[in-house]
């Protein structure tokens, strides 16, 4: 049978990780965090390549932080290949860090010798093959700790040493010859080289960190992907702060709170009309764009996303959640399900400006020939439809048989089963999913650029009042609302209409910059509550579930 | 490496395999514990286990069970679903680390070092103490790379293009390690002929045999065993036994069991674990299974509960 | 073959309704009836349609109250056939203004007449000067090249970080970075455009010392952006999909977490993972928003052809941005676009729901 335990080779059970040679990986990982961070800023221009920190230029810095990170990282790969440093390396770095690798020094060598040593087509072709072949060989055919920290602690040394060197500095401009003309510049090659010098560098010192083999390899390709995960994270909070950060002042202009601060609203019920003062004043969400006004606003169109919303899930929750049960609960499962399946996944990943060219070719003949708030409605609601119709699925199918036999064995109908058994239990999938659906139709702005339309400034007297606007005729089609069939101004397609019309275009806007900003603002909190509520419901109901 | 042999316990005397015949009523769990905690098995023990308790969130699942498992035999361990004996079993090879609200204290060693401590290399840990899972789990790849894949991932296995380029590649090692761990899991002559087929398309004995022949490519010193056979038909669970009682003569194997019978069968010793997450008693399989010092574990081996 | 199944399904609806009452086939009767006449009546553009539907509102209100079963069952199954209508009246009516410029950019090859042909066959968009030509070539190109780009950002970013959310992350990062990609896909695309026209624009612009302003390389990289949660969330469903016992047999093998996921979760996720992908490339050939207003709403293709530091046109926003001047001729181009992107896009939706349903299928079978 097997081996005997006396052949078998074991290494330690205990790695003793209190080495101070892990700390020079440490240091070499945080160094090339920083050199990450400090590139990302010059980056972004809050830091400029000429500024001195310490009386040194930040481009000096970027440079020698470069060398030595490369020299850290060269150290301590060849250190462990001398034994100097304990580290359980596997006999070579991989494919896939050597195809990198040997990319990645191509470029740099095609570029060296066609552009700075002005070789022709063929000297930079075989000059750049045959350091990529050489780099491939070093980093494959030498052992792990080798062959995955030199090639990446030597690219990182060089691109210092050149930036040290002053070859590549804040002026430099390599014009790419282009008909159309572009150039790279120095004030985003520096930063850009940096950052993925210290990418290649950092991950290499990772690696080490974790002492090469399997366990480097995790660490290195971790610190990558939380890299990426953090990333991910923080450009989403920018995003957001930077829209709150521009938006705010716009939109809290003219803001007070007090009685009798705000205006007076009324709304008509059963004959009884209601009215009450706000306590607040925001006019930008209060307000129309009027000659007279104090502070101009975006109420029309905050009013008009509310009907386009409300129009949408009125058309397309019942029919999505009535097509849904009956794929669900009445059809066999089999061709026609499944064809039906594809037409729905079909739409909703089909793109929101061919929904609005439909909307376009056969909405608007249908209502008044004109670009119409109908028109709008509808159209998201066909955008609407496929998710409502997917997700209410996904929730009916997640409601066991046992439910429904449990009901069926009781002599219950089937209608009466899925009326009182199967809905009720899927209802907070479907609620989750038409709440998500819903934050996504309110920020399209493609479909309803081709029906419904609106204008640029929208005065406070275009805000449209569905609700007052019925009206009885006595010929077909006997009911009439002029308001759904005008065309109203939505929060996207303002946003839109802002940007294309222009620096010129001010209406009575006194800071047109400051409303833009501002409108983007109110679409984000208006789409993004719709995804908070939500995101919370659906955490609600699991936890409700899983009591 | 080191073969450091540890005593298992400090009382070197045996005293509870002669005795009173039946359980003393008026004797108290604490004393029954007292009386099996002196338990001498023969041979050396390879794991020992030292006032283990684990708790996911709330939940105390496992309480202060301290044994020793001797090396190169089979320890069963049964008792009734919940009583805690897989988490144990999983805690032997920290795969209970897996598990994120789970709380571990106590002590694990193996052959003497401390498993819990910190800066233990889990790769390492892993390969010395393998794992087979209640239901077969092959990956989806063919038989002979289900195989070769621990030593590859180790690094002791090389195949393929970049290896070959460099000289590296060492096929014939593979094909060997294929053949010998197969025939150890009584595998090999049923799918020689059809070593690249994908390995989910064997039947669920065979699967099972499978992951035992992977277990064993990285050479383990313990094999631990989820209830292995509780998926399978009586004919696969009898081949399952078979292999088993092969493997205890070169490996320490522990196998969790419901099935009493099947704990009796192929187990040298036996742990029974009762409802709350405690060890109640612990001994040469045929003295519990014919004259238990506890009532719970006599009415328990009788069929009266669990 | 087409006859004797319609004539089985009309036999076996004939079955099912004659264990009904005849009141209710009659009133279910009566609401389909009046519900086909009043898409009838819509689609001629009549007036009299609310008649027809006011009659299927009041049946089917009738319905509700006397005969709930066949009722409901019988919505039911209208609300299924609408939705699939709706899939075949999109597909109608854009192949249908898309018509005219196709037979207007007819081109004979080898002496035959190929409708449409020239519209891919010369890069010339002329819209205004005769001869009025009409191209599709610089819009495809810059689609393609934006999609490139998108997915060069997305499909390594969004499984790098689908495997964070599924693999990796503790519990309190993962229930932090999921909502945290759910908001970024809930970013209404104008905003990411406005941003992107303000901001990046310019700085492109400075940084490259491009002439004006748009480049498809920022566009590209904004699209993928809005491209990530797709990517994101389909491929984490994939993840998740692979059996934990495979994982932990990994694991307890001595692999680390990490060689885990790339030799046994990355594999058998395999085909969900590049599903994903496929649904983010479809989700970046259709965004408008960002493109119509960071583009510079030129069709003609750049020079070089890689040459991705300007943006002119891309299929989207020549439709967003040229619907509103476009009359005849014109507006049927756009169509045309439309109708591209249509079917790229199902022909993409359809292939990851291919590759989605094997690997179902796969996975299932081992359990």
């Amino acid at each position: 049978m097997a081996a005997e335990t006396d052949t078998r080779n074991r290494n330690p059970l205990v790695r003793d990780d209190a080495s101070g040679t892990g700390l020079v990986a440490a240091g070499a990982v945080g160094l090339s965090a920083l050199l990450f961070v400090v590139s990302l800023a010059v980056l972004f221009q809050a830091v400029d390549l000429t500024d001195a920190v310490a009386g040194v230029p930040v481009v000096t810095l970027l440079g020698g932080g470069l060398v030595v990170l490369g020299a850290a990282t060269v150290a301590f790969g060849v250190g462990s290949r001398l034994g100097f440093v304990e580290t359980e390396p596997q006999a070579s770095a991989g494919m896939l860090a050597g195809v990198v690798f040997a990319a990645t020094w191509v470029v740099v060598a095609g570029l060296v010798a066609s552009q700075t040593l002005g070789l022709g087509t063929a000297g930079w072709l075989v000059a750049s093959l045959a350091v990529g072949g050489g780099v491939f060989a070093l980093s494959v055919g030498t052992r792990e700790d080798v062959g995955s920290t030199v090639p990446a602690g030597a690219l990182a040394a060089m691109a210092g040493l050149v930036f040290l060197a002053g070859i590549i500095g804040p002026e430099w401009v390599w014009d790419l010859g282009f008909e159309q003309k572009a150039s790279f510049t120095g004030g985003f090659t520096v930063p850009t080289v940096t950052l993925f010098c210290s990418l290649v560098a950092g991950w290499a010192s990772a690696k080490a960190y974790g002492g090469f083999g399997a366990r480097g390899r995790h660490t290195g390709a971790y610190t990558l992907v939380y890299l990426n995960a953090g990333s991910i994270v923080g450009v989403l909070f920018l995003l957001l702060a930077f829209t709150v950060f521009k938006g705010i002042s716009g939109l809290v202009n003219g803001f007070a709170v007090g009685l009798g601060a705000g205006p007076e609203s009324t709304i008509v019920l059963l004959g009884q009309s209601i009215s009450w003062e706000w306590p607040f004043y925001l006019p930008f969400v209060m307000n129309g764009v009027g000659l007279t006004n104090d502070f101009n606003g975006v109420l029309p169109a905050i009013v008009g996303t509310v009907w386009l919303v409300v129009g949408a899930v009125l058309f397309a929750v019942p029919l999505g959640v009535g097509a849904a049960v009956f794929l669900t609960e009445y059809a066999e499962r089999g061709r026609f399900t499944q064809a039906v399946e594809v037409a729905t996944n079909g739409l909703w990943s089909t793109p929101s400006i061919v929904f609005g060219l439909f909307g376009f070719a056969f909405l608007i003949p249908r209502f008044g020939n004109g670009k119409s708030l109908l028109s709008g409605m509808l159209t998201l609601g066909f955008m609407l439809l496929p998710l409502v119709v997917i997700t209410s699925r996904e929730a009916m199918l997640s409601v066991p048989d046992e439910y429904r036999d449990a009901s069926a064995a009781l002599g219950v109908t089937k209608w009466q089963t899925i009326r009182s058994v199967v809905l009720p239990a899927a209802l907070p999938g479907v609620v989750t999913g038409i709440i998500l659906g819903v934050g996504r139709i309110a920020g399209e702005t493609a479909p309803i650029l081709l029906t419904m339309a609106g204008g640029v400034f929208v005065p406070g007297s275009q805000t449209p009042d569905v609700i007052g606007g019925f009206a009885f005729t006595s010929t077909p089609p006997f009911v009439e609302n002029p308001v759904l069939l005008d065309a109203a101004s939505a929060l996207p397609y303002q946003l839109y209409a802002l940007i294309t019309a222009g620096v010129g275009a001010s209406g009575n806007v006194a800071n047109p910059d400051e409303f833009k900003w501002a409108t983007a603002l109110v679409l984000l909190v208006v789409v993004l509550s719709f995804y908070a509520i939500g995101i919370a419901a659906r955490y609600y109901f699991r936890r409700e579930l899983n009591q | 490496m080191s073969e450091t042999t540890q005593t298992p316990t400090e009382s070197q005397q045996n005293t509870t395999t002669t005795g009173e015949p039946e359980t003393t009523a008026g004797e108290t769990e604490e004393q029954v514990r007292e009386e099996w905690r002196d338990y001498q098995f023969a041979g050396e023990a390879k794991l020992s286990v030292e006032d283990l308790d684990v708790y996911y969130g709330d939940d105390h699942a496992l309480k202060g069970v301290s044994m020793d498992i001797p090396e190169n035999s089979v320890t069963a361990l049964i008792g009734p679903s919940g009583c805690g004996k897989s988490t144990f079993l999983r805690c032997l090879n920290r795969m209970n680390d897996r598990v994120k609200s789970a709380r571990i204290d106590g002590s694990v060693e193996l052959d003497g070092e401390e498993i819990y401590q910190e800066g233990v290399n889990l790769v390492e840990l892993r390969k010395r103490v393998g794992m087979v899972f209640q239901s077969p789990n092959p990956f989806p790849k063919s038989i002979a790379e289900n195989i070769s894949y621990g030593p590859r991932k180790h690094g002791d296995i090389e195949t393929g293009l970049l290896a070959r380029l460099l000289g590296r590649s060492n096929e014939d090692e593979r094909d060997e390690l294929v053949e010998r761990c197969l025939r150890d899991a009584a595998l090999w002559d049923e799918v020689s002929d059809r070593l690249d087929d994908n390995a989910l398309g064997l039947s669920g004995g065979q699967q099972q045999r499978l992951c035992i022949a992977r277990c064993l490519s990285v050479d383990p010193e313990v094999i631990l065993m989820d209830e292995p056979a509780s998926a399978l038909d009586p004919i696969a669970t009898a081949k399952i036994e078979d292999l088993i009682d092969d493997l205890s003569e070169h490996y320490t194997v522990v196998i969790v069991t419901h099935n009493m019978q099947q704990a009796a069968r192929i187990s040298d010793q036996t742990a029974v674990f009762l409802t709350g997450g405690e060890l109640v008693e612990y001994d040469d399989t045929e003295k519990i299974f014919e004259q238990p010092e506890s009532q719970r574990v006599e009415e328990y081996i009788s069929g009266k509960f669990g | 073959m087409g006859v004797e199944k319609a004539a089985r399904v009309l036999r076996g609806i004939r079955d099912s309704l004659e264990d009904e009452e005849p009141a209710a086939v009659a009133t279910v009767g009566v609401m389909a009836g009046a519900l086909l006449a009043s898409l009838v009546g819509f689609l001629l553009v009549s007036s009299l349609t609310i008649v027809p539907f006011g009659i299927f509102v009041v049946t089917a209100g009738y319905g509700w109250l006397r005969h709930q079963e066949l009722t409901a069952k019988t919505l039911a199954l209208a609300m299924t056939v609408s939705t699939i209508l709706i899939l075949l009246l999109i597909t109608a009516f854009i192949f249908r203004e898309a018509v005219p410029v196709i037979e207007y950019e007819t081109a004979t090859v080898f002496g035959v007449a190929v409708p449409g042909l020239r519209l891919f066959i010369q890069p010339e968009w002329e819209a205004v000067t005769p001869p009025v030509r009409y191209s599709m070539v610089p819009m495809i190109h810059g689609t393609v090249l934006v999609t490139l780009i998108a997915t060069a950002v997305a499909a390594p970013l969004g499984i790098a970080a689908a495997l964070f959310i599924s693999e990796i992350a503790p519990a309190p990062v993962r229930e932090a970075v999921k909502p945290g990609v759910e908001i970024l896909a809930g970013i209404p695309s104008i905003v990411y455009g406005f941003i992107g026209f303000t901001i990046l624009s310019p700085w492109a612009s400075d940084q490259f010392q491009i002439l004006g302003q748009g480049t498809y390389l920022f566009v590209g990289i904004v699209v993928g952006l809005m491209a990530l949660p797709t990517v994101v969330s389909v491929a984490e469903d994939a993840l998740a999909s692979v059996p934990e016992s495979m994982k932990s047999g990994s694991l307890a093998m001595g692999t680390t977490d990490w060689q885990t996921m790339t030799s046994i979760t990355l594999p058998a996720a395999f085909s969900g993972v590049s599903a994903a992908v496929l649904l983010g490339v479809g989700r970046a050939i259709g965004e408008t928003m960002a493109a119509t207003v960071m583009l510079r709403g030129v069709p003609r293709l750049t020079d070089p052809l890689y040459n991705a530091f300007y943006g002119q046109e891309t299929l989207t926003s020549l439709i967003a941005r040229n619907y509103g001047e476009a009359e005849g001729l014109q507006m049927s181009a756009l169509f045309v676009a439309g109708v591209i992107l249509f079917i790229t896009v199902l022909f993409l939706s359809i292939g990851s729901q291919y590759i989605e349903a094997r690997m179902r299928s796969k996975l299932g079978g081992e359990q």
